[in-house]
């Protein structure tokens, strides 16, 4: 047990810094360590999972669009700015009176419901470090893998209503991470299959198969579990074996439930309702945008109990000719977030569930040779809306030409601790890692943006 | 002015303690607080208009933002002591960075009796450093307690030398076993081993720890050595008080070689054969004969199909046509049946020249690429990484950080491959691959230089003229070439144990040291001496003790998991997986594109279009993590168990639909055998082994004795086929 009362020093002491190099670090953040990390060394000790009170945010909706979006040709147009810097579009009122891309002509309409960051900041403009980032709060180590946002969920907040508490819509972004040093049951369930590919959509493998008499099924699972204990006799990599019970178990729940089955398809959506989302939009090659009927599904599931889903969309690394890459993805895009955002409303359900979107960084402030952006993690925009944050916000922004914050910087690192603030998780608490034997902060150093909190 | 003119008339006094020089001296404290960090000035565009060069690149222009962007500002050469650098650095003035050191530092005292001296710039005959080294370089610490100062001393180019610790900044690898303070004192904190390291200059050193255990009574138990790789690995366990678990039985080890060696799980008659052979090396014959097979051949083909991205597809302008593929797989599958030395296989990639159709090796320059661009920097990085497991790509914005690679590294490297051209042959899916000899070198980042084609580390460019590839084959694959043989030497260590001895295995550098040193330069000395012979290596560490460890732990080794001392749960890999599960059902399995009756890792995408794309083409194989081969990353192969797995081994028809095809269980209802003949064979086929006296009674007991309903024994196949000890490796 650390003595609360000699905390602040034991962490000086321990590190053997004196007040000035604590304040050298503190500041420019040569090791990575803020000034009230070295206070708070001691101070806090690991939480433990069934010790976090549930927040605002029951569920978290994550859009993520992998290969950077643009800024500029989103949600932080710059009319003013010279057509280099502006690129090829003009901008629409919002219904709060501000403005964003005529991309999204749609969200302009239901503006008053969500929240625009325009000033947040990244630190490596490379995909693979960006994407890890972005999901796990950390930039990639070889020594410590970090667990994503939606395991550390799954690890404290646990299932709900027999539902995997983490899925992946269609898949994981290869980019973003596993379960770090969590046991690998946290981490997402992928999908594999996708709601907006056409033809009937179904789970595959998500119930027991036609032809099997359920007698048969329980009686594979006793033999299974005869032999099981033949390899559990050994005593090696028990963690492991406990991960292979734990997904039978969640397996044998998935298998043998109507609501569950219902929850992974589209199954009773009106004409209607497939409408608000969005659909028949078509991208190169004629690939079915696919990105409303995802979000659609991602509703079914939170509605269901799903407390963590990531919805992957697009391909947005526009190093060529952005005008078309953006005319090409963002009109589906645009459809989609509005429709899930209006339904989530509509539904009462905006209330307790989070929508996230975001990018691994921005695009670069001028348009380049080819007619692209290339890669920018100075300042971008990203979006929440519901579980508790602010109705109607543009929060914070950038230059003159989207280059740098110009106020209010909101750090990746912020924004994931808002997040986990919003699902009840302080993310300054530590997770023991390695068998209880290194706590590791959540996410380290980010602070609770209070201004998009409503 | 005195210092100045004494610096002029004798360079080799620049040493002397009262001049200090812009690059030897001045610049290591920036780099020492943090004042060229990427977080601070070093970032691309500087923090509030300063910039600096990212850990200092660029000395040259950070000498003029410093005394020439703002003249008299940055430096005060009529007033040093208010020069805003001084100000700025010792929190004097306003500074987001705060005060970064105090007046009676060494580090106020350098610059400013260097502004004094009136700022100069450096002569050419500045010394650099050419090496740092650290004293101790390795540390024991009996117990969780003990510090220890580490000195780091530079040696510079004119063979001089120079106590730099205080300018190193330090870092550890894993402070649960033990921390670094800034000033380079170590203190152990737990039970571990790690390495600590100093930065100075473009240099990386580290210094290993060991932590060990507090508790008495370590005794060693003298376990026998099949081979030298056995003492290796048993130096390092006693240096770290573990001890090797006993070694497996017959049952486990046929089944782990098998599977590693042949990529499929043996017959029941294999089974029974190597079971009833009662002769002392019956390991070796086994392991002798899995060498020899096709299965072997088979395997190690689909490895570097894996690694090399062999996929096939339709798109013509990729140069990635199925018809390609197909030249590279079974070009490649030639090599490993004869056994090629593995230098003289990918020599022969690296110089690749002519059809892409007709010429397999040539498709490296198609494969690793699957883009109608060819763009020689992507190339040169994946290059590297996959043949030398050096992330270069890092040095090309800036010297890499945490390895010895320069920006002039990255380019020379670069321009192997900026010839490469890629030319449209008498079909739109032919292309000729060549080197264009007059095509320009690339062009060093920060100042536009051309730079010549050099390997890594090299002093100077390859001679110039032809195909400067040839020259990177030869120095590539020379059996001194450390880079290269670790690399190999690493990789197939791993595909054998389960780990690599750095992980991950695509990521070589200085401050992600092996775990075993020893033991990879044994194995890449092992390799480069045996003629490159994948097969001798392989059989050199299966028929080692190690190899042959059970998994089953003892007091002192269960949380180990990187030293060998016992054997890992691995789960089989995707394409092996599913060859198993056809091999122990005697089913058969299709895959799109191919004849029926080709197993999973002889199986490689095909695509009617794009190649470029992440594409697996088999959903069995998706789900089960085989790489979908859209980068050259070690990492794009998952191994880790999922709940879809769990749910396609449930509920999917795989194994049901093998089990029923293959028809093991109603072939031996036909023969009349005893149910508890029956048992044993599914045992056989699945997990390797006779069921357990237990397990026996059980399952009898679950099927109400003497049925001979075929339903009831396939169920009890599926249960086996579905248990985490089919699935695994052990």
């Amino acid at each position: 047990m650390p003595h609360p009362d000699k905390a602040g020093c034991s962490g000086f002491q321990q590190l053997g810094l004196r007040r000035r190099d604590a304040l050298r670090i503190g500041f420019c953040g040569a090791l990575g360590l803020g000034l009230s990390d070295l206070l708070q060394h001691e101070a806090r000790a690991m939480i433990e999972p069934g010790s976090v009170k549930e927040g605002r945010a029951k569920s978290v909706i994550h859009l993520h669009l992998p290969g950077g979006m643009a800024q500029q040709e989103s949600w932080d147009p710059k009319p003013e700015a010279s057509s280099e810097y502006r690129g090829a579009f003009g901008v629409v009122k919002t219904n709060t009176g501000e403005i964003v891309s005529e991309n999204f002509a749609r969200l302009a309409k239901v503006a008053d419901k969500l929240t625009i960051l325009r000033s947040v900041t990244g630190k490596i403009p490379d995909h693979g470090q960006a994407t890890y980032h972005l999901f796990t709060g950390y930039t990639p180590t070889t020594v410590i893998d970090y667990p994503q946002m939606g395991s550390v969920v799954s690890h404290l907040l646990g299932e709900r209503k027999g539902l995997p508490p983490y899925v992946a819509v269609p898949s994981s972004n290869g980019f973003a991470g596993g379960t770090g040093f969590l046991s690998s049951k946290h981490g997402a369930f992928q999908l594999n299959a996708d709601p907006g590919a056409g033809g009937e959509f179904k789970v595959r493998d998500f119930s027991v198969p036609a032809g099997v008499t359920m007698e048969q099924f329980e009686r594979r699972k006793s033999a299974r579990a005869i032999v099981e204990k033949h390899l559990r006799a050994l005593d090696a990599d028990t963690d492991r074996l406990n991960t292979m019970d734990e997904f039978h178990r969640s397996a044998y729940a998935l298998l043998t439930s109507d609501d569950a089955r219902r929850a992974f398809s589209l199954e009773g959506e009106s004409e209607a309702m497939r409408d608000l989302y969005g659909r028949g939009y078509k991208l190169k090659q004629n690939a079915p945008a696919a990105v409303g009927e995802r979000l659609l599904l991602a509703r079914r599931m939170v509605e269901a109990g799903v407390r963590f889903v990531t919805v992957n969309y697009g391909s947005w690394d526009s190093h060529v000719g952005i005008k078309e890459t953006s005319k090409e993805q963002m009109p589906a895009l645009d459809h989609a977030i509005t429709g899930l955002i209006t339904d989530l409303d509509q539904r009462g359900l905006l209330e307790s569930t989070l929508v996230m979107v975001t990018t691994e960084f921005g695009r670069t402030p001028k348009i380049n040779k080819d007619n692209g952006r290339d890669h920018w993690a100075r300042v971008y925009s990203m979006l929440l809306a519901g579980g508790g944050i602010t109705r109607g916000q543009i929060y914070g922004a950038s230059d003159a030409t989207a280059a740098e914050p110009a106020r209010d910087e909101v750090k990746l690192e912020d924004y994931l601790a808002t997040v986990y603030h919003q699902l009840g998780i302080d993310s300054n608490e530590r997770l023991a890692a390695f068998g209880g034997t290194r706590p590791i902060d959540i996410v380290k150093g980010g602070r609770v943006v209070k201004g998009v909190l409503a | 002015m005195k210092a100045l003119l004494i610096a002029l008339l004798f360079p080799c006094l620049l040493f002397a303690e009262d001049a200090p020089s812009f690059r030897r001296d001045v610049m290591p404290v920036f780099f020492r607080a943090g004042c060229n960090a990427g977080s601070c000035h070093g970032s691309a565009r500087g923090k509030d208009g300063f910039m600096l060069s990212l850990f200092g690149y660029d000395a040259k222009g950070d000498y003029y933002r410093i005394t020439q962007e703002m003249v008299g500002r940055r430096v005060n050469l009529a007033v040093p002591e208010q020069s805003l650098i001084l100000l700025k650095a010792t929190g004097k003035v306003t500074h987001t960075g705060g005060e970064l050191f105090a007046k009676d530092t060494v580090y106020y005292k350098t610059m400013l009796r260097w502004i004094e001296a009136g700022a100069p710039d450096d002569g050419q005959a500045v010394p650099m450093p050419v090496e740092i080294t650290l004293s101790p370089d390795r540390m024991v610490f009996d117990g969780a307690k003990g510090m220890q100062p580490l000195r780091v001393t530079a040696r510079y180019s004119d063979g001089s030398k120079r106590d730099v610790t205080e300018l190193a900044l330090f870092s550890t690898n894993n402070p649960s076993a033990a921390k670094i303070s800034k000033d380079g004192v170590v203190s152990a904190e737990g039970r571990g081993d790690t390495f600590v390291f100093a930065r100075f200059s473009r240099f990386t050193t580290g210094a290993e720890v060991i932590v060990l255990p507090a508790e008495k009574g370590y005794l060693w138990s003298n376990p026998p050595e099949h081979n030298p790789l056995d003492g290796i690995v048993y130096d390092r366990l006693q240096k770290l008080r573990l001890l090797p678990s006993e070694i497996s039985d017959d049952e486990t080890f046929l089944r782990r070689a098998t599977i590693d060696l042949t990529g499929t799980l043996p017959s029941v008659g294999e089974y029974r054969a190597f079971m009833a052979d009662t002769s002392a090396d019956k390991r070796t014959a086994l392991v002798d004969r899995l060498l020899a097979s096709e299965g072997f051949t088979d395997l190690w083909t689909d490895l570097w199909a894996e690694m090399l991205r062999l996929k096939g597809g339709g798109y013509a302008p990729s140069a990635t046509d199925t018809k390609a593929a197909e030249a590279y797989y079974d070009w490649i599958r030639q090599q490993m049946a004869m056994n090629r030395p593995l230098n003289e296989f990918v020599a022969d990639q690296v110089t690749g020249t002519g059809s892409n159709l007709t010429n397999g090796p040539a498709n490296l320059y198609t494969m690793l690429v699957h883009d109608p661009r060819f763009i020689p920097k992507n190339f040169a990085s994946d290059f590297s990484q996959l043949f030398t497991g050096v992330r270069i790509q890092c040095a090309e914005c800036h010297n890499h950080p945490f390895d010895r690679w320069t920006q002039d590294d990255y380019y020379g490297w670069v321009s192997f491959f900026t010839g490469i051209q890629r030319k449209l042959g008498v079909e739109p899916r032919e292309f000729y691959i060549y080197n264009n000899p007059s095509a320009p070198p690339a062009k060093h980042v920060v100042d536009e230089r051309p730079m010549p084609a050099t390997v890594l580390g090299g002093e100077a460019p390859v001679s110039a003229g032809g195909d400067p590839r040839k020259a990177l084959a030869v120095w590539l694959t020379s059996p001194e070439n450390g880079l290269f043989t670790r690399n190999l030497a690493n990789r197939i260590w791993a595909h054998f144990m389960g780990r690599g001895l750095v992980e991950p295995l695509d990521d070589m550098r200085v401050s992600n040291p092996p775990t075993n040193k020893a033991l990879l330069d044994a194995l890449a000395e092992r390799l480069a001496t045996n003629g490159f012979n994948l097969r001798a290596l392989a059989r050199e560490i299966c028929t080692s003790r190690v190899y042959q460890l059970s998994a089953k732990p003892n007091a002192t080794n269960a949380g180990d998991d990187r030293q060998f001392s016992r054997s890992q749960l691995r789960r089989m890999r995707a394409d092996v997986l599913l060859d198993s599960i056809v091999k122990a059902t005697d089913g058969e399995r299709g895959f799109s594109g191919f004849p029926k009756g080709v197993s999973a890792v002889r199986f490689y995408p095909r695509s009617s279009g794009d190649t470029g794309r992440p594409f697996v083409g088999d959903q069995f194989l998706e789900t089960f993590g085989r790489a979908p081969r859209a980068t050259v990353c070690a990492c794009d192969t998952k191994m880790e168990p999922t709940l879809s797995q769990t749910l396609h081994f449930l509920a999917g028809d795989t194994i049901p639909s093998q089990v029923s095809a293959g028809r093991v269980v109603a072939k031996a209802l036909e023969a009349q055998g005893p149910p508890q003949a029956l048992i044993e064979e599914l045992y056989i086929r699945a997990l390797s082994r006779k069921p357990e006296p237990r397990e026996l009674a059980e399952l009898l007991d679950l099927i109400g004795g003497g049925t001979r309903d075929r339903k009831v024994y396939e169920d009890i196949f599926c249960g086996l086929l579905g248990s985490t000890e089919f699935l695994f490796n052990h």
